[in-house]
């Protein structure tokens, strides 16, 4: 089921039974690791020949309000979703929204040139791109004919 | 729990057994789970002294493919997320919803349903359901004799 890749590259790995419980729990894998976080946004993660693209689902998160961090070769997005003052002091009828602190993190391995990551935010959807380095591109090797 | 001015009627998005076991096979909730609809955004509804407000999240949904309904008394929001981004490999991982959406709300007779405002901002589209004239608060001149 995995793509061979991902195995090679190490940017993500097969589900474990925590990702699982995880996944029941909070809707997304690695969401109780984190003391610190009280939820994790949805992740989508697209690969294209030159770069990993991650698509991370922030609706109402404001952009100065979320971290991308590169440390030793582990990506993490991490922030606060802030409830608004007007809805709190006058008092919810229903809540289903996450607050408070979310993280995720990614192992990269050696796959992406972390100079070089950007992120973009529109629409409540946070893009990250992730260039991958030179080593990592596939390439075509010529077939010399003797 | 349930309040007679905004009943939410919409199922809350906690992820079900269905979703549990289709995650698990599958890496993410099937799209043909029975409903005609594919996931359920998460929302939130507070009131003001003026109005109800609904924050409905809806990431990466552009505004042109939301729709917003009165009818019959009921409050229906609808609309659908594409997987647009083509890759040119794969997908890895796929937690996202995508498809159709839906979520009906009833309004009681405290909302003024001719004045209900939409905005979308970061992903959240904001109702804004105005309370009826007869449902502010009022004060009463207490007449001395």
């Amino acid at each position: 089921m995995l793509p061979n890749i991902w195995r090679n590259t190490g940017l993500l790995t097969a589900p474990t039974m925590a990702d699982v419980l995880d996944r029941f729990f909070y809707g997304v894998p690695g969401a109780a690791r984190n003391a610190d976080s009280v939820w994790a946004p949805r992740v989508d993660v697209h690969e294209t020949e030159n770069e990993v693209v991650l698509d991370v689902e922030l609706p109402g998160v404001d952009r100065k309000d979320v971290k991308v961090e590169v440390k030793e070769g582990v990506l993490t997005i991490s922030g606060e979703r802030k409830q608004e003052r007007k809805a709190r002091e006058n008092g919810y009828r229903s809540v289903e929204r996450h607050y408070g602190r979310f993280e995720r993190t990614f192992g990269l391995g050696e796959t992406v040139d972390a100079e070089k990551i950007t992120a973009a935010y529109k629409d409540g959807v946070m893009t990250v791109t992730l260039p991958k380095l030179e080593k990592v591109k596939p390439r075509e090797i010529a077939i010399e004919v003797k | 729990m349930a309040n007679t001015l905004v009943r939410n009627s919409g199922g809350p998005a906690a992820p079900t057994f269905d979703d549990f076991v289709e995650r698990f096979f599958y890496g993410w909730p099937s799209f043909e789970s029975g409903s005609r609809t594919a996931w359920t955004p998460r929302t939130d509804i507070y009131e003001t002294e003026d109005a109800f407000v609904v924050d409905i999240e809806a990431p990466g949904v552009p505004k042109d493919q939301v729709k917003v309904e009165v009818k019959n008394g009921q409050l229906t929001v609808s609309g659908e997320r594409r997987l647009e981004r083509k890759a040119e490999k794969e997908s890895y991982r796929l937690e996202r919803h995508y498809g159709a959406f839906e979520r009906t709300f009833t309004l009681g007779e405290t909302v003024d349903a001719e004045k209900i405002t939409a905005a979308y901002k970061d992903g959240v589209l904001t109702l804004t359901l105005p309370k009826a004239e007869k449902a502010r608060p009022r004060e009463i001149a207490v007449e001395v004799k």
